[in-house]
């Protein structure tokens, strides 16, 4: 059964051409050897050798720039495709749409909403064209949901600023060349006086540690990202002084969006995995297929794909008008990433005790859909932004600047 | 140079229907470009890159095949051309040979046509070899590697892959060049291209703009029976405590079943 037929309201033939073109990429590029990736991405002394070849042919591809006009160095695709393209990495692996959460989603659409001229021939252009890649770095050890906890600081001293901090859980952090770094330039004003950087990794006083022993999304690199008295420019300040939170958060925006629609391409992936072993396993004279409670769980994991996927796309539609989406996104995002988990879930239990096994691919995505429900806002904060929401407690407010909305003709010039 | 290339659409897999008069319902299975004609497509590209020029990609059948033909834009072709015409539904292999040579002389510049060895449905593997005959040009089947192929020099150089042997031929341009398997590494579509293909005027020809006689397109062959693929056969699963038991256990399988 096709599982995306049918959504004809938001997508095109266009769409589906894309749609296969990056199932075939991942499919023939990346499936045939996640596992031994994901296996050596959990040893302590792994070179993840595998991780530049993969994001080279990413770029090569033009899917580290989907959604950037092409006079940005972008394909200049709608934002609906950049859900396809997290659907169908994330179908194969989560760490393929991780790379497109921070690089694309997190640190090249802010640069795109928020930066300069400048900022964007300089920074944009290379990292829509795949030759540069981009991290995002807001959480510290001792701040996460709580943003404002954070501790790193930026002193003004003439033409620069005097950086100094520590993130961690940086996806990409020993890979990418370009950092979108949030850090205190006036603490006393709390979230007003964060400012936003863009930090290249090659400035003097930056260091990058690998985290590992990960339960999940091994075969990606995560880690730590020390600023030491690094002289950052004042033209790499990314909006003005104390919009750094402001940013931050537009930014999830757009992450959490990519997240919810990988976790819809997991939910697919389970899904696929579940009824082509359901009708092959045997039990009690028929396949278990058959039997009313596998049939339940497959079921369920096809309402969740359904409703998970509708969520991604409305919050797609409205970001190709143009309209503000925070309310959209994040409950896509709670929604998708939690189903996902669940989803993996009962794909193990059909799956029985291979299940439990790497020779099947749903404890991997057990592991990588566990992620999602703590990154880009944990699952405790979407239900407390939802119910803010509701209450009318918080509002989708306009910025000073929003994400420009997809204008077929000015992007493909 | 102008490199044409045909290319047909085909179900993605074999689980078709074969309906009460002998037709084949593929209704609900995916449609793909068919296996040969990826690396035709692909190897059109790399000699027009390579001597300049232009591709042309041709498909005859209905307006379904359009996907194929904006796919085969997607991933670089400069033109597509539809043949699509009630008349030249059901005109078997040879027919469609003929209504390809007609395509071939309407374009008339043309240095060389490329096409799969077989189409994965048909598998007559008769387009390639008649479209030659017709137009009266040299045909090298099976082609897996083109050492030369100089428009210039009116000459190009292949490897043919039979069952067991190779061989290095040379023949003149224009000429047919039917592709196999691993030729060469089919490239994905371009997202830049995927949106011009989507929005590129497809022309569509008619027999009449090809100035044939339909009725002398007739199928020769006319299918008496046909027997769908059979369901494939279950996997059974080799248990065991350990890798060498399981292995040594599957040795004895395929040894009683007389593979090893
Ligand atoms: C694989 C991975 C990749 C990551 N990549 C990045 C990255 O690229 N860039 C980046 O900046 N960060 C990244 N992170 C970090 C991630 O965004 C944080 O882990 C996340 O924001 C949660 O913060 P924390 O871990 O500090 O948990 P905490 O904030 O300490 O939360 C601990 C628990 O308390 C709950 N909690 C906290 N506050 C409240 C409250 N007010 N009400 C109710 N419950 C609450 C939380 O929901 C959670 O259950 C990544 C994390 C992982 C696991």
């Amino acid at each position: 059964m096709d599982f995306t037929a049918n959504y004809d309201m938001f997508l095109t033939e266009e769409h589906e051409m894309l749609r296969q073109t990056v199932r075939q990429f991942a499919e023939r590029e990346v499936q045939p050897f996640i596992r031994d990736w994901d296996r050596e991405g959990a040893k302590d002394e792994s070179d993840m050798a595998h991780v530049r070849p993969v994001l080279k042919r990413m770029g090569e591809l033009g899917l580290l720039g989907i959604c950037i006009p092409e006079r940005y160095g972008g394909a200049g695709m709608d934002y609906l495709s950049l859900a396809i393209v997290c659907e169908e990495l994330e179908r194969i692996d989560t760490f393929l749409r991780v790379v497109i959460s921070v690089h694309t989603g997190l640190n090249s659409l802010a640069i795109f909403q928020w930066g300069s001229d400048e900022q964007k021939q300089k920074y944009l252009v290379p990292q829509a064209q795949g030759v540069k890649l981009a991290g995002y770095c807001l959480t510290e050890p001792n701040a996460g949901t709580d943003v404002a906890g954070m501790q790193s600081t930026a002193r003004r001293e003439g033409d620069y600023y005097i950086l100094n901090g520590e993130k961690t859980w940086i996806s990409l952090a020993d890979v990418a060349d370009h950092f979108l770094v949030v850090a205190y330039t006036d603490r006393s004003k709390e979230r007003r006086g964060m400012t936003a950087f863009i930090v290249e990794r090659t400035f003097e006083g930056v260091e990058t540690h690998a985290i590992h022993g990960k339960l999940g999304v091994r075969a990606g690199n995560t880690g730590s990202v020390v600023f030491n008295n690094v002289r950052v420019p004042v033209a790499n300040r990314l909006g003005e002084e104390g919009e750094g939170f402001k940013i931050a958060m537009s930014a999830l925006d757009n992450g959490r969006y990519t997240v919810a629609a990988g976790a819809t391409g997991l939910i697919q992936a389970a899904l696929e995995a579940s009824i082509r072993y359901a009708k092959e396993r045997e039990t009690f004279g028929q396949p278990i297929a058959q039997h009313q409670l596998v049939k339940r769980m497959v079921s369920h994991m096809v309402r969740k794909l359904d409703t998970s996927r509708l969520l991604v796309y409305r919050a797609g539609w409205m970001k190709n008008q143009g309209r503000r989406n925070s309310r959209e996104t994040t409950l896509a995002k709670w929604h998708a990433t939690v189903s996902s988990f669940e989803a993996a879930d009962d794909a193990i239990q059909v799956h029985g005790a291979y299940g439990f096994s790497d020779e099947y691919p749903v404890e991997r995505m057990l592991r990588n859909a566990r992620g999602a429900v703590i990154y880009e806002g944990t699952r405790e904060l979407q239900e407390l932004l939802q119910a803010d929401f509701a209450f009318g407690f918080r509002e989708n407010n306009l910025l000073r600047r929003e994400l420009p909305a997809y204008d077929p003709a000015e992007w493909s010039e | 140079m102008h490199a044409v290339v045909f290319i047909k659409q085909v179900p993605q897999q074999n689980s078709v229907k074969i309906t009460p008069d002998k037709q084949i319902d593929a209704s609900g299975i995916e449609p793909i470009i068919s296996l040969f004609d990826e690396y035709a497509i692909e190897e059109a590209l790399l000699q027009v890159e390579k001597n300049g020029g232009k591709v042309t990609v041709v498909t005859i059948g209905g307006e379904e095949q359009i996907d194929a033909l904006r796919k085969a834009l997607a991933m670089g072709a400069d033109q597509a051309i539809l043949v699509n015409d009630p008349a030249l539904r059901n005109i078997g292999s040879l027919g469609a040979a003929k209504v390809g040579a007609a395509v071939v002389r309407k374009l008339g510049d043309v240095d060389v046509v490329f096409c799969g060895k077989q189409s994965t449905d048909d598998e007559t593997a008769v387009f390639g070899p008649a479209v030659a005959r017709y137009l009266d040009m040299p045909v090298l089947s099976y082609v897996y590697k083109v050492h030369e192929l100089d428009p210039g020099a009116k000459r190009v150089v292949v490897d043919r892959a039979m069952e067991t042997t190779t061989e290095t031929v040379e023949a003149t341009l224009p000429a047919v060049l039917t592709t196999v398997k691993d030729l060469n590494q089919p490239r994905y579509p371009s997202l830049l291209k995927i949106k011009k293909a989507q929005k590129a005027d497809i022309p569509r020809w008619t027999a009449a703009d090809l100035g044939l006689n339909t009725a002398e397109l007739a199928p020769k062959v006319t299918y008496l029976d046909r027997v769908p693929p059979p369901p494939r056969p279950k996997g059974s699963m080799i248990d065991g405590g350990s890798a060498q038991e399981k292995a040594r256990k599957l040795v004895d399988v395929l040894v009683n079943a007389q593979v090893i």
